[in-house]
């Protein structure tokens, strides 16, 4: 009674508010992903809830279904192919958005921005129409290139404001230690940027993974991505087997966060 | 000459000073921040760069260390020309206020970082990694990073550091302004004597002159961009070469008089030699001045405020024409201490310790 005391009736009020939005925040979040995956146990054919029984057959046949284990190891490779084009463009045009002293810095990271504005559609179509003009038509690899352009800010800003919170002088003391650009570049700027560049990957993976909105238009008819193949599902079936794909996926993402915390958590320690 | 080591030029021509920086010019912009700025430093000395914040000392030291380049002068090591010669062959050592550790690494890899750069490596890198983790007394320190050390810890790292190199000049930028007040006199008197003992050359950047006392050799007081007294720090306080180092430097006390024919009269009834003429101001350290009584002179005031500080007594003097002056006299001087609101008189013990300036 005497801890309660201090605080008035009114701080009291508001922490609780600020709790209850929390909670409720999180429900929002977390609600839609828990419902699908107690779908995804159903033993009726059709997607309803609450559920009536317990199987594991709808996880068994995801795996059976050719083509969806196709569209998995498709979107897989989308995601990967992303993140590296993104690691490989990206991080250069933080660096150069970040310590360039040429003259359009500032406009370089807004230009880097602008696709990402543009809503998925639009550029999906966009790419579509310039593949064809230089005569690359629809594929995995215009399908990467085309969600690339899409995510591409999302890795410039993570490494960027990690480069810009990083001591300038760490980069001078190695020079003045007799590094030449390259090697401060390789042993200091680097593996200061790895935590930024880890959490980076995984959002331009994720996106690479999951993107419906720019790869409807730009994948290739023979190799089809998961969103687009779970579309499909969706329109034309209503069993549970989307949600199950789904509880793969929410697995998946599961595992990639954890696994990028731990090695970020780890690097944390030596800061 | 070209292409010897530093080390032996230096020998060859032993009137050249290890480092010369000469009429360095830089400006940001519109605003020029170094102007002119000229000063030489010799072999094992300490040089302070004294003076108040946004006057250019760090912008200076950074002209040395190469990270910008002078747009005017040079800076020359041992006689080369560094202007030409990027940061990363410089012979500079540079002590980074923040330290600047490098906080992925051990303390170990960080003094050894110097050496790997260059390809040194092995038996001979681990033993110079271990001569100077000692020469910081930190020899058991090798394996932690610099999360897990104090400040002061992390301050010996950063020049553990840089003396793996070897460096010529060695460049410290306020290296004791993350440290508490306490451990800071400590690591002055240490770091003075560890870079007396292996005999290097250093420049050394502060805003606090008790520091600067502390630690140097020679002190360069800068003002706006330029030095405008290099000397030992006995030199610049007892015979500073302008009003703005005498005001900057200790205590002092000023006012004005008409000079004329080669000397000055003083308000006691003295007179100074002076190579100036017309109005200048006179300076006057608080210990150059004594009280008595009123009878026994005729420069005459009044104590407003009087303090003991220790053996010390500081009075705090209006004179009759109204100039303020701080007059600090021995204790034991007096059988009792004048009280505030005394009339006094005031002489000035000796008139060479008095500067003479034009007026400003
Ligand atoms: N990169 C820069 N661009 C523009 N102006 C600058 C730059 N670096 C320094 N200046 C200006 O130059 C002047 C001198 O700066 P400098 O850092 O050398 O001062 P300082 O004597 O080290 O001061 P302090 O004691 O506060 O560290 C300041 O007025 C500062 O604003
Ligand atoms: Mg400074």
């Amino acid at each position: 009674m005497t801890a309660l005391r201090k605080y008035s009736l009114g701080d009291i009020f508001g922490v609780g508010l600020i709790f209850a939005v929390g909670l409720f925040t999180l429900l929002l979040l977390v609600a839609p992903s828990i419902i699908v995956v107690i779908i995804s146990f159903d033993t009726r054919a059709f997607v309803s809830f609450p559920p009536e029984g317990f199987t594991l057959r709808w996880y068994a046949e995801v795996f059976q279904q050719g083509e969806l284990v196709e569209a998995m190891a498709n979107s897989l490779q989308v995601g990967l192919t992303v993140t590296v084009l993104c690691i490989l463009l990206g991080v250069p045009t933080a660096l150069a958005c970040a310590r360039g002293r040429f003259k359009g810095t500032t406009a370089l990271s807004v230009f880097v921005l602008v696709p990402h504005m543009v809503p998925g559609i639009v550029l999906g179509v966009a790419v579509l129409f310039a593949g064809a003009l230089v005569g690359v038509s629809p594929s995995i690899w215009l399908q990467s290139i085309s969600i690339t352009v899409f995510i591409l800010a999302v890795m410039v800003r993570t490494v960027q404001s990690r480069l810009v919170r990083l001591d300038p002088a760490l980069e001078e003391a190695a020079a003045n230690l007799r590094a030449t650009p390259f090697q401060s570049l390789r042993t200091v700027t680097f593996p200061l940027l790895m935590p930024a560049i880890l959490a980076g990957a995984v959002f331009t993976f994720v996106e690479g993974f999951d993107n419906l909105s720019v790869a409807i238009f730009t994948h290739g008819f023979r190799d089809r991505p998961l969103p687009v193949e779970l579309l499909a599902l969706v329109q034309y079936t209503s069993s549970p087997l989307v949600a199950a794909v789904s509880g793969v996926q929410i697995v998946l993402a599961i595992a990639a966060l954890i696994a990028v915390s731990l090695s970020i958590g780890l690097d944390n320690v030596n800061e | 000459m070209m292409h010897q080591h530093p080390r032996t030029a230096s020998k060859v021509a032993s009137s050249v000073p290890v480092l010369r920086i000469g009429a360095v010019g830089k400006q940001f912009g519109a605003t020029k921040v170094l102007e002119k700025c000229s000063l030489d430093v010799d072999e094992g000395e300490i040089v302070t760069l004294l003076g108040p914040s946004g006057c250019g000392k760090t912008t200076l030291l950074r002209c040395i260390a190469g990270f910008l380049d002078a747009d005017q002068g040079d800076v020359r090591i041992d006689g080369q020309d560094m202007g030409p010669i990027p940061v990363n062959r410089r012979p500079v050592g540079v002590v980074f206020q923040s330290y600047a550790l490098f906080p992925h690494m051990t303390v170990a890899r960080n003094v050894a970082y110097a050496l790997k750069m260059q390809g040194i490596r092995g038996a001979e890198a681990d033993r110079r990694v271990a001569g100077a983790l000692a020469t910081v007394s930190l020899q058991d320190f090798g394996d932690r990073y610099p999360s897990q050390l104090s400040g002061g810890q992390q301050q010996r790292v950063a020049i553990a550091r840089v003396l793996v190199m070897e460096p010529r000049v060695l460049l410290l930028d306020e290296p004791f302004n993350a440290l508490d007040a306490k451990l800071r006199s400590s690591m002055q008197v240490e770091l003075r004597q560890l870079i007396k003992r292996l005999g290097l050359t250093a420049i050394f950047v502060t805003h606090d002159q008790e520091e600067a006392l502390t630690m140097s050799d020679r002190i360069a007081i800068m003002r706006a961009g330029r030095i405008e007294q290099a000397a030992p720090p006995d030199e610049i306080f007892d015979y500073p070469a302008t009003a703005y180092v005498a005001d900057f430097i200790g205590t002092s006390n000023f006012w004005k008089a008409s000079a004329a024919g080669g000397t000055v009269p003083l308000p006691d009834g003295q007179r100074r030699q002076t190579e100036h003429s017309g109005d200048v101001q006179i300076m006057a350290r608080p210990h150059n001045l004594k009280l008595a009584e009123p009878e026994a002179g005729e420069w005459r005031g009044h104590v407003q405020f009087h303090r003991t500080i220790g053996a010390l007594i500081e009075y705090h003097v209006e004179t009759s024409d109204g100039v303020l002056l701080q007059v600090a006299t021995m204790r034991q001087e007096r059988a009792a201490p004048f009280d505030d609101g005394a009339a006094v008189s005031l002489h000035i013990i000796d008139p060479t310790y008095c500067a003479v300036y034009p007026a400003s």
